[in-house]
């Protein structure tokens, strides 16, 4: 009973992923040891400078992809393939270009796990819902290509929220909207990831992201990643406390922790550019 | 000596059709310049947004062939276009254009069904299955480069003269574009839609109606146009040697009785059977792949 309790819902140990291109056999090295442990409720963001594998982990964790070494679990077992216990939110976004607005949104409930047990009108329900929550009312019927790379972020937003996984894994989920969207869709994750709930409620969330402070508003942990080869480089704990409101955003220890991240980053960033 | 009278007749004709075809040119330059002054007034919406250019080709050809007509002075060569217009108005008043046309279309249309029936199931089986395809594949690149065209003298043997031997053939040359065109579009499948659909819990039946048919359907519904043209086009060799009625037939049967401009008439009636039915396959083809775009990207 009481292991249970204590163990991870989400644990990678010495993760290693190399890809082998097929024809040349050239080996890229995306992710070489990588540990840790996620709990159950937790909201952990993965920061790190572009190409150090945090979309190699999200697709590791999601089951799409498999480590070459190491273990990765969840509740003790090992993933082995996708399921709807976990859901992505691609980095590109993947929407479907034959379907429309409300289409992708309600591709999960319509076809797939999520809506089984849910008749036609609650579905329909549903889709309206997220298009609401996401403010895309009046675009329901535009096919993607007919959207601004900001409306196509939220539809993929809206399609994972409303299929209503136990397990969010978002890849730069708010990145291509505009800074208002963005805080506003920040509140409502937190609300929909269940910040006044209790822990046990509250859904284990992986949220990568660019934005520094967007990953301190939004974490109980935040994980700075090092590339060449991925590692895990440093984990801060983010104490600060919850429900959090925009107000948080004065709070010195806010502009502590961002720095800190900053400094984290800051040396292999101006490598990058050097 | 004999060949005077008719030639000069015809030549008179020919400076007739030739005033006509003037008029009809400065008819359409007036109409062009009518356009032009009026456009700022406002010409009715319904006129404005009609595009004119395909008329104005028409036009282009039809002088052009009057004038190769006048040069080479032979109606059995080559029939001004006012004898083929006479020709044609003759045939459609006896009812030997419907008649020929309905039956020539009927074996299109069951052609393309047989077709459609056979290369698209077998397209998605080498798309999806590695091994099907490999053991397809060398049988459909060894037929593939032989015409439909080639296999009208055994086709004779076999079937004998009638429906069978062309629409045989055209369901040889409509086979492969639609097939080849769906094994591409179930190939196109960009891997992330699959791996989006497994993690919303998509069992995989559903994935392949859901993800894998829609993604195929632009490549199948362009193989489906390909095989109407190829179709189209084989017909009329099909039916010239092996059919006994069709609109190949015709044209065999007012060759033999040297009756140009009804050879000629029944062309016509070819490409614009052609013409029509392809501006229909592009209107339907946008009603079914809304989401591809003009220049057929769909993302
Ligand atoms: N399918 C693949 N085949 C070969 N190499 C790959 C593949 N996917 C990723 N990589 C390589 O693995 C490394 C990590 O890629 P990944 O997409 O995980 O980076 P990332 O941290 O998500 O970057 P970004 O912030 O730009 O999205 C990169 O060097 C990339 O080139
Ligand atoms: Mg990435």
């Amino acid at each position: 009973m009481n292991g249970a309790v204590n163990r991870p819902k989400l644990r990678l140990q010495g993760v290693t992923k190399a890809f082998v291109a097929p024809r040349t056999g050239h080996r890229t090295l995306a992710l070489a040891d990588v540990s840790l442990d996620i709990d159950q409720g937790e909201f952990v963001c993965i920061v790190g400078p572009s190409g150090c594998g945090k979309s190699t982990i999200l697709n590791i964790v999601a089951g799409l992809d498999a480590p070459t070494a190491g273990i990765v679990e969840k509740d003790g077992a090992p993933i082995a393939g996708p399921g709807p216990d976990r859901g992505v939110m691609f980095q590109d976004y993947a929407l479907y270009p034959w379907q429309t607005v409300q289409g992708n949104i309600g591709f999960g409930l319509n076809y797939g796990a999520p809506g089984k047990s849910m008749s036609q009108a609650e579905r329909d329900a549903r889709v309206a819902e997220f298009v609401k929550l996401v403010s895309l009312t009046g675009s329901e019927s535009k096919y993607p290509h007919q959207l601004s790379g900001g409306m196509r972020q939220r539809v993929a937003l809206a399609r994972l929220l409303a299929n209503g996984p136990d397990i969010l894994l978002l890849d730069e989920p708010l990145g291509a909207l505009d800074a208002q969207t963005r805080i506003i869709l920040q509140a409502e994750l937190l609300r929909i990831w269940g910040e006044t709930a209790p822990r046990e409620q509250r859904k284990t969330t992986v949220f990568i992201t660019h934005d520094i402070e967007e990953a301190v508003f939004l974490a109980d942990r935040v994980v700075v990643m090092s590339s060449h080869p991925g590692r895990v480089r440093d984990i801060l704990t983010i104490d600060l406390p919850r429900p959090r409101d925009e107000s948080i955003r004065a709070d010195p220890r806010f502009g502590h922790f961002a720095d800190e991240i900053w400094r984290l980053i800051r040396d292999q960033a101006l490598q990058a550019i050097a | 000596m004999s060949a005077t009278p008719s030639a000069s007749a015809a030549l008179k004709m020919d400076q007739a059709t030739t005033d006509v075809g003037g008029g009809a040119a400065q008819t359409g330059d007036r109409a062009r310049s009518g356009r032009g002054a009026a456009s700022p007034g406002g010409v009715p919406g319904w006129l404005a947004r009609i595009d004119f250019t395909p008329l104005r080709s028409f036009a282009i050809l039809l002088l052009v062939w009057q004038g190769v007509a006048v040069w080479t002075a032979s109606p059995i060569q080559l029939p001004t276009p006012l004898r083929v217009g006479a020709a044609f108005l003759d045939l459609a008043a006896e009812g030997e254009i419907t008649e020929h046309a309905l039956v020539s279309v009927t074996r299109l249309v069951v052609s393309l069904a047989i077709a459609v029936v056979l290369a698209v199931p077998l397209g998605f089986l080498m798309g999806l299955n590695r091994k099907i395809d490999a053991f397809v594949d060398p049988l459909i690149e060894l037929l593939r480069p032989i015409s439909g065209i080639a296999w009208i003298p055994l086709a004779l043997f076999i079937f004998g003269i009638g429906d069978v031997l062309p629409v045989f053939i055209m369901v040889y040359v409509a086979f492969f574009a639609l097939l080849l065109n769906t094994i591409s579009g179930v190939r196109s499948v960009d891997p992330k839609l699959i791996a989006a659909a497994r993690t919303m819990g998509v069992a995989r039946p559903m994935i392949l109606a859901k993800v894998v048919a829609p993604a195929a359907l632009p490549a199948i519904v362009v193989g489906f146009r390909l095989a109407f043209a190829g179709a189209w086009a084989a017909i009329v060799a099909a039916e010239l040697i092996g059919a006994p009625n069709g609109l190949g037939f015709a044209i065999e049967w007012y060759r033999e009785l040297l009756m140009s401009p009804k050879v000629f008439a029944f062309i016509l009636v070819i490409a614009v059977i052609g013409y029509v039915c392809d501006l229909g396959l592009r209107a339907l083809q946008r009603r079914l792949t809304p989401w591809v775009d003009e220049a057929g990207h769909s993302s």
